[in-house]
Formats: C-alpha cells, sequence, structure tokens
C-alpha cells in the first residue's frame, strides 16, 4: 500500500463542530466561512492554489426540506387557505406599489409565486387612497376604488418549485381575470430558464426568504429583466417572530442547557440594500414594515406556521419535533415576555420590500465628480 | 359526519391552557433575569408547571 496514502492528511484531522448556528448577519458574509468545495473529493488532490471560479454560497437551508414542507402544507387546501391571511396582506400591500410605476407591463414574472396570492392580489380592486368621502368635489373626479391591477398586466408567469402550492387555487374564479400561466421549476434556486432581457416586470412575495444563494438569484432576476425595468420584492426579514424566537431560545436552555435553531437567521434591511447593489441594480427604494398578529397561545402561531409551509428548514437543526418539555417552558416564557395584557401573544412579520430598477442608458446618470458649481457649505452655512 | 380526530398538539395546548397560574410563576423566574439562564435555573418552578400539566392531560383523556 502506497505510504502517502495511509497518512491522513491534515485537513481530515480538523474535528468536525457540526454546522455552525448562522447569524443575523450570516448574509453579508456569505463568502467567508463555508466548507471548501474540494474538501469531499479526496480523490485528485491539488498542491497549488487555485481561484474558484464562483465564490462558494453559503447553505443555509435544505432545500429539498423547504420542499417537502411547502407540498404537504397545500396537500390541506382548506387548511391552507385558512392562513392565507399573511400572504395576501403582503400581496396586496407589494402590489400597492405598482400604482406609483406609470406603465403597462406586458409581460410580467412571478417569482417564488406561493398559491399565487400576487395574482390574486392584482384582480382584485383597488380601495383608491386619494379619495376622501368626506369631500363632495374630489369624489366627482375620484371612483372610491381603482380598477384591479391586472388591467395595465398583459401577462403573468408565476413559478414556483412545488406543483402543490401553485395549483391549489387554479379553478378559482380570479384565474379568469388576468392571462396566468403556472410554472413548475425544479428548483427556482438553481434553475432559472428565461433569457436574457425577457420580463417588462418581476415581482416576489414572501419567497425570498428561503434562497440560500440571494445575491446570485437577484442576479438571475436582474438578467432577465428587460433594461429599465423594475424588480418589486417583498421578504421577511430583520425581528421577524422575534418573540418566538427568544422564548424558544430561554426555553430550551433553561430545560436542556442549549439552544437549536429554530428558526431561519433573516436578512436585515442594511442587508438587503448591500444585496440589491451587488446584483447590480439600481435607484434601490427598500422599506420596511412590521404586521403584528396576535395569536391565543404559542401553539396556535406553529400549527399556522406549518400550515403556511414556513416550518423549520435550516441546515443542521435538531431533527424531530420539538420536545414537549420545550413547548410548556416556552409558551409560558412567551406569555411572560412578550404576552398582551388580554392574554393572546402577538407575533411580529417583519417584511422588507425591495424596489430595484435594471441600469439602462435612458435612465438620469449621476454628474461627474467635480462638476459642481454650488458650494453646499455657502447654501448650509447662509440659514 | 364525526369529525376528525384532534391533532395531539390541540390536546396538548388545551391541557397547558389550564395550568396559566404555575404558567406565569414560571414564566415570571425566567424572566426575572433573562440575561443569565442557565440549566434548570427554574427547575422546581417548571416541575410544578409539569405535575399540572400531566393532572390536567389525564383529566381530558
Amino acid at each position: 500500500m502506497n505510504r502517502a496514502l495511509q497518512r491522513t492528511p491534515l485537513w481530515r484531522q480538523v474535528p468536525r463542530t457540526g454546522v455552525p448556528i448562522p447569524s443575523l448577519s450570516s448574509f453579508s458574509s456569505l463568502s467567508s466561512s463555508s466548507p471548501l468545495p474540494w474538501l469531499s473529493s479526496s480523490q485528485s488532490r491539488r498542491t497549488y492554489a487555485f481561484q474558484a471560479s464562483s465564490p462558494p454560497t453559503h447553505q443555509v437551508f435544505n432545500r429539498h426540506t423547504k420542499w417537502l414542507q411547502r407540498e404537504r402544507a397545500a396537500a390541506d387546501v382548506e387548511g391552507s387557505r385558512e392562513v392565507d391571511y399573511l400572504k395576501d396582506e403582503v400581496a396586496m400591500r407589494l402590489c400597492e406599489r405598482l400604482w406609483d410605476i406609470k406603465r403597462d407591463f406586458p409581460s410580467v414574472l412571478d417569482f417564488g409565486a406561493n398559491t399565487c396570492n400576487i395574482a390574486r392580489a392584482l384582480t382584485r380592486p383597488f380601495p383608491n387612497p386619494n379619495s376622501d368621502p368626506n369631500s363632495s368635489s374630489s369624489a366627482d373626479e375620484l371612483p372610491d376604488e381603482l380598477p384591479p391591477l391586472a388591467s395595465r398586466i398583459g401577462h403573468l408567469l408565476a413559478v414556483d418549485s412545488s406543483a402543490a402550492q401553485l395549483h391549489r387555487d387554479a379553478s378559482l374564479p380570479f384565474n379568469s381575470a388576468l392571462s396566468l400561466t403556472r410554472e413548475v421549476l425544479p428548483d427556482e434556486e438553481t434553475t432559472f430558464p428565461y433569457a436574457d432581457n425577457t420580463f417588462d416586470l418581476v415581482l416576489s412575495s414572501l419567497s425570498l426568504h428561503w434562497i440560500n444563494d440571494l445575491p446570485g438569484v437577484l442576479a438571475q432576476i436582474n438578467r432577465v429583466l428587460k433594461p429599465d425595468c423594475a424588480f418589486v420584492g417583498a421578504m421577511l426579514g430583520g425581528d421577524t417572530l422575534y418573540e418566538l424566537r427568544t422564548s424558544l431560545q430561554l426555553a430550551e436552555h433553561e430545560r436542556r442547557g442549549g439552544v437549536s435553531p429554530h428558526l431561519s437567521p433573516l436578512a436585515d434591511v442594511r442587508d438587503v440594500g448591500g444585496l440589491l447593489q451587488r446584483a447590480g441594480f439600481r435607484m434601490l427604494t427598500v422599506d420596511v414594515d412590521d404586521l403584528v398578529v396576535d395569536y391565543p397561545d404559542s401553539f396556535a402561531l406553529m400549527r399556522d406556521l406549518q400550515a403556511m409551509g414556513e416550518g423549520n428548514a435550516v441546515l443542521g437543526r435538531e431533527m424531530g419535533p420539538l420536545r414537549r418539555e420545550v413547548l410548556l417552558a416556552a409558551d409560558a416564557i412567551y406569555r411572560a415576555l412578550h404576552g398582551n395584557p388580554d392574554g393572546s401573544l402577538p407575533a411580529t412579520f417583519r417584511t422588507i420590500y425591495m424596489i430595484g430598477w435594471k441600469a439602462s442608458e435612458d435612465q438620469a446618470q449621476p454628474l461627474p465628480r467635480g462638476s459642481g458649481e454650488v458650494n453646499l457649505k455657502d447654501i448650509l452655512e447662509k440659514k | 359526519m364525526p369529525s376528525p380526530r384532534p391533532r395531539p398538539i390541540q390536546k396538548f395546548a388545551t391541557a397547558v391552557s389550564q395550568c396559566s397560574a404555575e404558567a406565569a410563576v414560571y414564566g415570571k423566574c425566567i424572566v426575572a433575569d433573562y440575561n443569565s439562564v442557565y440549566k434548570d435555573k427554574c427547575a422546581d418552578e417548571f416541575m410544578k408547571l409539569k405535575d399540572c400539566y400531566l393532572k390536567q392531560a389525564k383529566k381530558t383523556r
């Protein structure tokens, strides 16, 4: 036997400490801590340094587990429809932003469509924010309800990896109100079978928070957009479900002496701005919106999350259900730490809305450096 | 048509909801100093809560 083969290479002796629990800021340090891709193949070992062709992506979520959870959730049609309140509300608020873009959109992509919540929101009549029910003068010009946005949309392509989610509401009446095609992708994170400059608008509502390679996906979205066209997205981030996160952590810590990740690491507002910029978007708008939902107990919250298909899919989580001891302790801590005076438990869903435009020659460009003629200091000091 | 079998978590939630007094005591114990929680910090309070839950769970069965 070859002597060189008997010796264990140095890097094999490094004890594996398990998957590190990703921190909240893990999105900004994507390339720093992921395992090197050649560790797994001991067949061909290189003795020279080389540069990886693409930066390795930090795997945070098990995409297959996520797919299973979402398929299973949508299989229970009625139970799944009952918990659409969150995704419908966010889709409505996302579509509100389209009123600010005075354009028609011949071809639109809904990336990570869930149950086509965006299509449903687009077909709803929209209450006019400018109409004032008290004053009679403005009511003549402005109707109380604006026509649904679907009239400005030529064709909507809804893509998702979960066929059960995507086709759940295929027989409902809203489908005939706009031209809608559903397409199941094997994995929306890795497959993106669209040509460059295809779409006039890309929408995405509450699915980006399960994407491992967020910079890559955003770059793909930027690629398929036509120049000077917008991406409008919403994702959960920041302090979403911090109440549940903290009470589970405290409960596990006190009961079992350690914690395991039960909630995903989430992108922060700061990260989203950087991500969009890195993907090549211009004229960014990022804003945050908190939705607080009250639940009777923490079990109702967890049941609803499961029915939404939003269960835990973090890599390196503890397998199997939560222990009853931890559940019991977490409910008591949730109540003591965050509970409302009336006995209900609040759960915060922090949605980050983002708008980015693909670069184009026609857009207003910043003036070259040093071309300013007025000194800002003069204006500020005159005041 | 008979109603479907309730999920175990529903039975669990009903039993736990009967023990709000014990849960409040346990919660207060943790929240009093939640920056330095260690294993079995509130073991006594938790055992009282657990006993109450077990009693209620037997009752509803």
